[in-house]
């Protein structure tokens, strides 16, 4: 008996042994299709819900675009000039505020758009939209360092202003007495 | 002890603790008689022993195997066989299908940063900072300053964020100074990342535009891959404890936007555009200029490219 049937007694160890895998494997089936996020293996390896959610964060800074839809006279104004790839934020801020205004405006007449206010003299400034008229915004770009290409206009201050013979040198607005912002000339 | 076992015993089976098989193995003599031996062999159940024996271990083994083989399934679904293309320039020139997904072309972004342009005036550092939220102490880009002095050192300092005007930095004496540029450095979103590969939990990741991505919900801050990144281009959040790094503003350029450092340049050094597209500024730049990228023998061909790099430059 146990000569002719012996691969059956030793059917009831691979049945133990088969149930436990079973059980093994479906607890880690379960146990990964529980851990393992719905979106993972969208696009790759990874969270696709991680994919949508930083493509869905807000952008901050506002691009020229978004000014030029209304100022449009600016860019003609500027088409020529040396600062047509300035961007308007550097100047007069981020304006978020402005253009959530000026969208309700668009709608409803009696919404009144702010004016910009004048600049803080805080580059990191907390105003929603400004006037900058000030030299330190110039020279932010332009006053002489060493490491600067040679064919950027960039200025001596003092000699600068000495040979050009400016009146008020220690004004804020001194850079104003001969150059536009958006235009500012040679 | 009968003969018939002694002939077994000489043929080999006796050898073996077989108590009523007398037969040995088959190539052996086969029994020369007697009613024990019965047509059937000692050897033959000594097979028969070994055979069960080796069909458990078989079956027992596949059976490890299948229930291995059954974990893995769902990882093989067809979903995540769509892989991320290479760009056109490091795959022969080869346009990569498109993934079966969307029938739309896949974008690839490149990035472009002219180091004859740069003037070091810092806006795209606050640029970057305001958009992405960056805390302080930490930077996604910075920009660095080469000064070849001509007593043959190099000096290299970092452009700070508010610029030069008023820094109270030393000024370097241009008399004494060969030559000097800036280098603005972000991330080169690698085609082969290390920081990627070596993500213990998938946290760290390609998006299907190949920008490089970290999934912060996930990400365990582990710190791996700050130290894999030759370029030193991530760090740990300490508000998010969680790894960060340069996006290209992922979630400007996928609103038709250009990154903010980009869009903060007022003198057009860090151009950003479609690899994929030979109409784009940046292919055009790229087609047209002598460019490098920087650290090429580490094999982890960067989508940043440069203008202007000198050997100092790493």
């Amino acid at each position: 008996m146990s000569q002719q049937f012996s691969f059956l007694r030793d059917t009831r160890h691979l049945q133990a042994v088969a149930l436990g895998l079973v059980v093994l494997g479906g607890g880690l089936i379960a146990a990964r299709s529980h851990l393992i996020p719905k979106s993972f293996g969208e696009h790759g390896p990874y969270r696709g819900d991680a994919l949508r959610e930083i493509a869905a964060q807000q952008p901050v800074l506002t691009s020229d675009t978004s000014c030029l839809k209304c100022h449009d006279s600016v860019h003609e104004e500027r088409a020529e000039s040396p600062h047509k790839d300035v961007a308007c934020l550097h100047c007069h801020g981020n304006g978020h505020e402005h253009m959530a205004q000026a969208e309700k405006a668009a709608g409803d007449p009696s919404v009144t758009i702010e004016k910009a206010k004048p600049w803080d003299g805080d580059f990191f400034t907390k105003l929603d939209l400004f006037i900058t008229k000030d030299r330190a915004t110039c020279l932010s770009c332009h006053e002489k360092v060493v490491g600067m290409p040679a064919d950027f206009r960039s200025i001596d201050v003092k000699s600068h202003l000495a040979d050009q013979g400016a009146e008020n040198i220690d004004s804020p607005d001194v850079c104003f007495e001969c150059h536009t912002g958006h235009s500012p000339g040679i | 002890m009968n003969k018939s076992h002694d002939s077994a015993g000489a043929s080999g089976c006796g050898s073996r603790p077989a108590t009523s098989g007398l037969n040995i193995l088959n190539q052996g003599t086969p029994c020369s008689g007697g009613g024990s031996c019965g047509g059937v062999s000692c050897g033959g159940e000594q097979r028969s022993k070994a055979d069960s024996r080796r069909q458990f271990l078989s079956r027992a083994t596949s059976m490890v195997f299948g229930s291995f083989a059954l974990t893995l399934l769902p990882m093989e679904s067809p979903e995540t066989a769509a892989e991320t293309p290479l760009p056109a320039p490091l795959n022969g020139g080869a346009v990569p299908a498109p993934p079966a997904a969307s029938a739309a072309k896949p974008v690839l972004y490149g990035f472009l940063v002219d180091t004859e342009k740069c003037i070091g005036s810092g806006k795209c550092l606050s640029a970057c900072r305001t958009e992405n939220h960056v805390p302080d102490g930490y930077s996604r880009t910075w920009v660095e300053r080469y000064v070849h002095f001509k007593d043959g050192t190099v000096q290299v300092d970092l452009v700070p964020e508010t610029g030069y005007h008023e820094s109270k930095l030393p000024i370097v004496d241009a008399a004494l100074v060969d030559k000097a540029y800036f280098v603005p450095k972000l991330c080169n979103q690698c085609v082969d990342a290390p920081c990627n590969q070596v993500c213990p939990v998938h946290a760290s990741f390609t998006s299907p535009e190949g920008v490089e991505l970290i999934d912060t919900d996930h990400c365990i801050g582990c710190g791996y891959c700050v130290q894999a990144c030759p370029y030193g281009m991530r760090y740990i959040n300490p508000e998010t404890n969680s790894a960060d790094k340069c996006t290209w503003c992922y979630h400007r350029i996928t609103k038709n936007q250009e990154p903010a450092c980009v869009e903060a340049c007022p003198v057009g050094a860090r151009v950003f555009g479609r690899l994929d597209d030979p109409e784009s500024e940046l292919s055009k730049r790229l087609g047209a200029t002598r460019t490098q990228v920087l650290k090429e023998h580490l094999g982890t061909h960067p989508k940043l490219h440069y203008v202007g790099l000198s050997k100092e430059v790493v």
